[in-house]
């Protein structure tokens, strides 16, 4: 496969294609319209920049998700309130109380035998996981979504940021950590209390 | 065979790790030796690749099919998408 042909650089066409289900994919995750169009717009304008990336690997529709998806978790951190100037080295954040001294599990991985089933319970853990990522430090969740979300090699990520391949890996390990105990308390932890 | 045994810390980070390169048969045969003895540990692995597959399927937008991108922001982000053109 070439490298995508310059002849499909074309945003306007994309918002004609892709217009509509990038913003029912937004409004679903967001639930709100005036924001969901920003979003649509954000990421025509970041792929219309960027379109020398794509890698022409995946469809225009799977990179412009991609994109989006990375939009979505930036409007929620823009949600909260307060946040800090984080480091790249600084992921030590939130991981002490998870092993003891003898580095066995202190914080015990639940049994999540009640995983989604439905649609309905599956978008509701989306959200709960955009939450999430919007919580972590941002870069963290950046180099997160890069690799899951958007399926770039660790390598990739480590030319984009600058930073050796072990630091990423470290990273991701953190993200990974993070994510989980997140979504053990607000999900499976919260299914648990509601039935 | 001491250092057979990886604490449940080593293995969570290689486990980590086997997501997102090949890992060698020592790291390999680490963790499954690991998991074999610890539910623990096993969780984790099987929740981990539970959220990477979230992640990979959530691309269902086609499940509102009434809503599409209302004609005023159509208009908007083309004004904006061709003023960035020139």
């Amino acid at each position: 496969m070439v490298a995508a042909d310059i002849q499909d650089h074309d945003a306007v066409k994309w918002l004609g294609l892709y217009g509509d289900a990038l913003y029912r994919f937004a409004i679903i995750r967001v639930q709100d319209s005036f924001a969901a169009e920003d979003l649509v717009q954000e990421t025509l304008l970041a792929a219309d920049r960027s379109y020398e990336n794509f890698s022409g690997k995946s469809t225009v529709r799977t990179w412009l998700t991609g994109i989006l998806k990375h939009k979505i978790v930036d409007y929620y951190r823009r949600m909260k309130p307060e946040q800090g100037d984080e480091n790249i080295e600084d992921f030590a954040y939130g991981m002490d109380d998870l092993f003891d001294k003898k580095e066995r599990w202190k914080v015990k991985p639940g049994d999540w035998s009640g995983d989604p089933k439905n649609l309905f319970e599956r978008k509701e853990l989306m959200t709960i996981i955009y939450g999430c990522l919007a919580e972590m430090p941002g870069k963290m969740s950046t180099v997160y979504t890069m690799r899951e979300l958007e399926g770039a090699e660790t390598s990739e990520i480590c030319e984009a940021f600058q930073i050796g391949e072990n630091n990423c890996w470290v990273i991701l390990y953190r993200a990974r950590m993070l994510l989980r105990r997140c979504l053990e308390v607000n999900w499976f932890g919260g299914k648990k209390e509601r039935s | 065979m001491r250092h057979w045994l990886f604490s449940c810390k080593k293995i969570t980070a290689l486990i980590s790790l086997s997501m997102d390169k090949e890992l060698s048969l020592y790291q390999r045969m680490g963790i499954r030796f690991h998991l074999m003895m610890c539910v623990l540990c096993r969780r984790y692995r099987k929740q981990l690749f539970f959220i990477r597959s979230i992640l990979d399927h959530d691309d269902s937008a086609d499940d509102q099919p009434c809503k599409i991108l209302p004609d005023d922001a159509h208009r908007r982000i083309k004004k904006k998408l061709d003023e960035e053109q020139e």
